[in-house]
């Protein structure tokens, strides 16, 4: 009746050592003592655990854990023309950190970024695995900009080179593109900018479906705009976001949501019951059925036994909505 | 007319030897006592290289510390130590979860400043773990309010506050590194610093970095304390101009070396960050020190930029005829 999904990144260690392989692998690549190769082997390994405990964990549409990113806005910008990655800055008020993208020139693309890493994700999950972007207006936001000097034409030549990679997805086979942009939750005056690097990215994306996801926030006075944006579903954090769940009573929604009611940087365990309770209470007011249930964010913030520990929680959700509706 | 005094943030590198033995006592392979003696011995070395170059206001160098906020977790009743959580790269933490009422076990650091200030006649820091960085990095599956753990960490960290001062603690400091994650928390930031530090009678300082300092500027008057210990190098020194307009009424402690670069400032570099501070604090009122606390450099890195930090303040010193 409601499917479950997650946002994308996840935990690439645990505390057991067979888990903590990659950790090994990257301190061994560091020392020089063994190859970019090998090291993309165990980064692969690791992918595919983290798929195998997404499909046991009965979760519908999965990421590959962007096993590989160093982080959510340089893995990304380092292989566009005209970025240079620079040293740490602090993400949100995640207490984790980014290397900083530098532009120093006009951006455009330049080489696939994702399409083998998602390939492969498919080539070993069940389930359908989606394929997630950092959107053009937060690595915008989150860049140090010595080009273009304006927020808007960089977000603009951002998208266009975005655009470029979902059509490489998308004839590889990708059916889903989540776009993330959560710098909407501290700066929803910029709304617009969003929807135009979303336009261009739309214009590129085929016959597959587009996610908008805003997270680390609320969106509640934007929401009546944000559902109209053009995308097929709007991706939404109901954690720290909680303020956007009246918006959602209030104003319901004709497009699909992703419905982040499981707190993805708490450890703390939700009841399924009270989630699908919540999940239940939108039955008049949003498409259950074409919607998902998901972490509010990237479950990368939680120690990874507690991360499977949530995907099991929403998939238990999700089947007492079933049951209920 | 006195000014100029040196100090330090907090954390030193850990030597070597110190290093392998955590790893050791991590698998069982070393006692606790083992352990312990080594996190003295390296405390020892660091007092006495501080005193050696004349560090004027020491710190503990934090060498039995692995994470600021676990360290003290540990120490306080209702808490657990999760699994492993990045923070970038390759580089991974155990945080604090929050499971039931917290309470002080007992004294936290306080034994450690005992032992410190039994190595030195200088006046060693006593030093906290803020309450706000406590519950921003932390999981709370117990009072599910972010002002609510907050404040019971901060009523905690009062009663460690006092223990320190009727230690002999003449100043104490307390390190709130996550200060500027929410700004919209800041008053209550403010309310819980306020807590720990309601009543004492050493001097308190306050210490954060990496800070986009632009939106809290106007919160530094309001904070409850007697120095404001702040990153200015790694910032570029943007915030000068942003002093000369708008007066710093307490003392600040001005960071002066980058603690993330390798790059060992030379003396003159230093020399000239130091002359730009006193265009706008009086010398009495400013203290050098490095931008934060210096444990991820090595032992050598750290120990060349505390010798020309401290070789840089006594040039500035001389020059200005400050005593
Ligand atoms: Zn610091």
């Amino acid at each position: 009746m409601v499917r479950t999904t997650v946002v994308g990144n996840y935990p690439r260690i645990g505390d057991t050592f067979d888990e903590q392989s990659l950790r090994r692998a990257i301190a061994r690549f560091d020392k020089g003592e063994i190859s970019a190769a090998e090291l993309g082997d165990a980064e692969r390994e690791v992918v595919k655990a983290v798929l195998r405990e997404q499909n046991d964990g009965g979760i519908n549409l999965v990421t590959d854990g962007q096993i590989s990113w160093y982080d959510s806005q340089s893995h990304i910008a380092r292989r566009l023309a005209s970025v240079e990655i620079n040293g740490l800055a602090r993400y949100f008020d995640t207490n984790t950190y980014y290397r900083q993208p530098v532009v120093h020139g006009a951006i455009a693309w330049k080489e696939p970024i994702l399409v083998d890493e998602w390939k492969f994700a498919q080539a070993n999950s069940k389930a359908a695995v989606k394929a997630v972007l950092t959107g053009p207006l937060t690595l915008a936001s989150l860049a140090l900009d010595k080009h273009y000097r304006k927020k808007k034409p960089l977000a603009v030549d951002l998208a266009n080179a975005l655009g470029e990679e979902v059509s490489g997805l998308v004839r590889a086979g990708a059916a889903h593109i989540q776009i993330d942009e959560p710098i909407l939750t501290r700066h929803p005056e910029d709304l617009p900018l969003a929807v135009e690097g979303l336009e261009r990215i739309r214009a590129r994306k085929g016959a597959a479906a587009l996610t908008l996801f805003t997270y680390f926030g609320e969106v509640s006075k934007i929401f009546e705009e944000l559902i109209e944006t053009p995308v097929d579903a709007i991706g939404l954090d109901l954690v720290q976001g909680a303020a956007t769940w009246s918006a959602i009573a209030k104003h319901g929604s004709e497009k699909p949501l992703v419905l982040g009611l499981v707190d993805a940087r708490n450890t703390k365990k939700e009841d399924p019951a009270e989630v699908a309770k919540k999940v239940l209470g939108l039955k008049d007011r949003i498409n259950l059925k074409a919607s998902f249930l998901s972490p509010s964010n990237g479950l990368e913030f939680l120690p990874r036994e507690r991360a499977r520990e949530k995907l099991r929680i929403l998939s238990a959700a999700a089947r007492k909505v079933g049951v209920a509706a | 007319m006195t000014g100029l005094l040196t100090t330090s943030v907090g954390s030193f590198p850990k030597p070597e030897y110190l290093q392998r033995a955590r790893t050791k006592a991590s698998k069982g392979e070393l006692s606790e006592e083992g352990l312990r003696a080594l996190e003295e011995k390296a405390t020892a070395e660091w007092i006495h290289f501080q005193e050696e170059i004349g560090i004027d206001i020491p710190v503990d160098g934090e060498q039995y510390r692995g994470d600021m906020a676990t360290y003290f977790a540990e120490n306080i009743d209702g808490t657990e130590i999760s699994g492993l959580v990045r923070s970038y790269g390759n580089r991974y933490y155990k945080k604090p979860i929050i499971v039931d009422e917290l309470r002080r076990k007992g004294p936290i650091s306080v034994d450690w400043f005992k032992f410190a200030q039994a190595r030195t006649k200088r006046p060693v820091k006593g030093m906290i773990t803020g309450p706000y960085t406590m519950m921003d990095w932390s999981f709370d599956e117990f009072y599910g309010s972010r002002e609510e753990a907050c404040l019971a960490f901060a009523k905690l960290l009062h009663e460690e506050a006092l223990s320190l001062e009727a230690a002999g603690a003449k100043i104490v400091q307390v390190d709130e590194p996550a200060l500027s994650t929410r700004f919209d928390e800041l008053p209550l930031l403010v309310k819980a610093v306020g807590t720990v530090t309601k009543g004492l009678r050493a001097k308190t300082i306050l210490h954060t970095c990496y800070g986009s300092y632009d939106e809290i500027f106007e919160f530094f008057n309001k904070l409850p304390v007697d120095q404001l210990d702040l990153e200015m190098s790694n910032s570029g020194l943007d915030l000068l101009d942003r002093f000369k307009r708008e007066p710093l009424k307490k003392e600040i402690a001005f960071g002066v070396v980058d603690v993330h670069s390798h790059v060992v400032e030379p003396e003159s570099l230093i020399r000239e960050r130091i002359e730009k501070a006193l265009t706008i604090f009086e010398p009495e009122k400013l203290y050098i020190d490095p931008d934060c606390g210096l444990k991820t450099r090595s032992v050598e890195e750290a120990q060349a930029k505390l010798r020309n930090m401290v070789a840089a303040a006594r040039a500035v010193r001389e020059a200005h005829r400050l005593t």
